[in-house]
């Protein structure tokens, strides 16, 4: 492991101990030449001891205290030349100036450390800003680029889960493994000199960030890969905004146009069926004129009623309409349907037979109602004008059925489905849409039965509870 | 102001639609003014104050909207929109911003001269006042005692629901926006849902409804609200 250190250490290990004799050795000739005493040379030790412990650490400034306090006794002190000594005073003298040699070394040595931690701390905070900025205004590619160059590694890879393609920078060596175990895990696993970085997006594992021999320290590496996490997260969301105003714009023109078109079908509608009234109003007392305007009227209301199928199932289909379930009684349902068919009715016997407790539909009103108003239709013009229709409503483990009972020619040979009208088709999308089915059956005694099951509402406490 | 017909104002953009209704009305015993779009209509409203306004929703210029909310600044006028199937969310807008009912696109003349004659009766009988008892055929409500009797039995309803009949009740024959029950039934209170309101509307129903089968009294306005749908009898 030691042996893999770049050469520069090697050389910055020895400048730094042969720095000691060298310096010392200097102080001590230049005191000898100039004659200094053995306080002025202490004094000058003490100055290059200082400034050893600056520039080598606490362990260098130590050597060098102990050195200094040797070379002090050696070359100063009365006997010099040897380590002897004869005043007992000069062993406090040495004492002192070995304690306040290591002490002074320990404190500048400290000083140097902190000014230097403090230095590395402000360059992460300046990587990590730098990145930050980075990252919030490139695209992910770039950002993830400048990630790992924070990281201090020069080829990597963003992988991020699902449809979305990996990100390559340079040529990194990937294990798929790897790759799947580090998204599933949070910590950072290593193999052959590329690290795998799981990625917390949006709170949950989203990704893997792959980087060849990353250099940064903890404090910048987990910052700068939340960032990162963070860049792809704010993409995500981006793209998704993007998509839901497409959405919304596109929602707002189908609206528009669906909106134009039934305006503009409605408008010749709505001054027919005035004219219609008018002239049934004129013509009163000539049975023939009248005969042929109830035909043109009961066809005008009917092409009304497809033109209004059409439109809601246009609006549902196209999403710009949904339907708003609410409790609905049948009894209501059953009357709206018959208010709105009241000229087809006309004369007609309808009997209502609703189960006692039936719950109500959960329902649109609207909805359910053009759906019941096609099936009660169809059934009045199947059936004979003298036979009665009937309505009925029952409940059936969970929902409500509701059937359109008819005496006429009953379904056709081959089953349901065949000759289906339009407006059988439409109430059948729509009843769907609706939450519901629509069924027929043969009646017994001959006839045509049209079921639509709808969902029971539910009961008062279950709303209310939410 | 008395004049011997009561003054129409039909507002619409079809010129066909605006002839037969003015046609018709002025048939039933009606005075009509007709005008092409909302700014029109808003001029001859301010020149002509007449007694009701029959207003299309979508129109160039200025639509029935802004005819709603110009008339409801200064006057009680009763308006009756004509709405189109499909733009539901237009209509509650309307009955929101001032409007008192609406017709739907195609109009039968019998529905239209019926909401006609409803809007017109509020406003001649004293319009806002609401009476102490509501006499209806087969029901009666004594908001001062706070009782309903349906037939000869009397209805228990919790406050809730009563407070609910009495809205939709002194309303007869015009429809009451969900909006509008929970602005006046919930004074005060929290956030109300829509839900809450037809969770107490269905159970007013089951108890009100002789008969389930055939429903009298409250009547399901899709996507707008309620509407009461019997007249109140003429005498106490």
């Amino acid at each position: 492991m030691v042996m893999d250190r770049h050469p520069a250490h090697w050389v910055r290990l020895l400048a730094k101990w042969a720095a000691v004799p060298l310096a010392l050795g200097g102080v001590i000739l230049v005191s000898r030449a100039a004659g200094a005493n053995e306080i002025t040379a202490g004094l000058l030790l003490l100055v290059a001891v200082l400034g050893l412990a600056a520039w080598g650490g606490w362990t260098v400034g130590a050597v060098a205290s102990v050195a200094a306090t040797l070379c002090l006794n050696f070359f100063f002190f009365h006997p010099t030349g040897t380590f002897a000594i004869e005043d007992s005073s000069n062993w406090v003298a040495l004492g002192c100036f070995l304690a306040a040699s290591t002490l002074v070394s320990r404190l500048v040595a400290r000083g140097r450390q902190e000014a230097a931690e403090a230095l590395a701390r402000q360059r992460e905070l300046e990587v990590l800003y730098d990145l930050s900025f980075d990252l919030f205004t490139s695209p992910l590619g770039k950002a993830a680029a400048r990630t790992l160059r924070a990281l201090g590694s020069n080829s990597g890879a963003l992988v991020l889960s699902g449809s979305e393609p990996a990100i390559v920078v340079g040529e990194p060596e990937v294990d798929g493994t790897f790759i799947e175990a580090a998204r599933k895990g949070s910590a950072i696993l290593e193999d052959g000199g590329t690290s795998y970085i799981p990625l917390q997006i949006g709170g949950q594992a989203g990704g893997v960030l792959l980087a060849w021999e990353p250099t940064a320290p903890p404090a910048v590496l987990e910052p700068a890969v939340r960032l990162l996490a963070l860049a792809v997260e704010r993409e995500r969301l981006l793209r998704e905004a993007a998509h839901l105003e497409a959405v919304r714009q596109s929602d707002a023109l189908k609206t528009a146009l669906l909106r134009a078109v039934s305006h503009d079908l409605r408008t010749p509608l709505t001054s027919m069926r005035l004219e219609i009234e008018s002239l049934e109003r004129r013509l009163a007392g000539r049975p023939e004129e009248l005969a042929s305007l109830h035909s043109l009227s009961r066809q005008q209301e009917r092409l009304t009623r497809r033109i209004d199928n059409l439109l809601a199932l246009a609006r549902l289909e196209a999403g710009v309409a949904r339907p708003h379930p609410e409790p609905t009684p049948a009894g209501s349902l059953f009357r709206a349907a018959r208010e709105s068919l009241a000229l087809i009715l006309e004369g007609r016997a309808v009997e209502v037979r609703i189960q006692p407790g039936c719950p109500d539909l959960w329902a649109d009103p609207s909805v359910s109602l053009e759906v019941l108003v096609n099936l009660l239709e169809n059934a009045a013009r199947a059936a004979p004008p003298e036979q009665p229709l009937e309505l009925a409503a029952e409940s059936m483990d969970g929902h409500v059925r509701i059937e359109v009972r008819d005496r006429g020619p009953g379904l056709p040979a081959g089953g349901e489905g065949l000759s289906e009208g339009l407006g059988l088709r439409i109430a059948r999308s729509l009843a769907e849409a609706d939450g519901g089915s629509i069924e027929l059956l043969d009646r017994p005694g001959g006839g045509t039965i049209a079921r639509l099951d709808l969902p029971a509402a539910p009961e008062l406490e279950e709303i209310l509870a939410g | 102001m008395t004049r011997p017909n009561p003054l129409i104002l039909v507002i619409d953009d079809d010129a066909d639609i605006r002839r037969s209704l003015s046609r018709e009305l002025a048939l039933a015993g009606y005075d009509t003014l007709a005008a092409a779009d909302g700014v029109e209509g808003r001029e001859l409203f301010e020149h002509h104050r007449p007694d009701l306004v029959v207003t299309d929703i979508a129109m160039p210029r200025a639509d029935g909207l802004a005819v709603i909310s110009a008339v409801r600044r200064t006057d009680r006028t009763p308006i009756l929109v004509l709405s189109v199937r499909g733009e539901e969310a237009d209509k509650v807008r309307a009955l929101d911003l001032g409007a008192d009912d609406y017709v739907t696109k195609p109009v039968y003349l019998r529905e239209l001269l019926a909401r006609v004659r409803t809007q017109l009766r509020r406003t001649g009988s004293g319009g806002m006042a609401v009476p102490e008892i509501l006499r209806f055929p087969d029901l009666v409500i004594d908001r001062g005692r706070r009782t309903v009797v349906q037939g000869e039995r009397e209805v228990r309803l919790t406050p809730t629901e009563l407070a609910i009949l009495e809205l939709l009740a002194s309303h007869a024959g015009r429809p009451v926006t969900l909006r509008q029950i929970i602005a006046t039934v919930w004074t005060g209170a929290p956030a109300t849902t829509v839900d809450t309101v037809r969770v107490h509307v269905g159970s007013l129903r089951r108890k009100l409804e002789p008969d389930p089968a055939n429903p009298r009294y409250i009547g399901t306005e899709p996507w707008v609200g309620y509407r009461f749908l019997v007249e109140p009898s003429e005498s106490g």
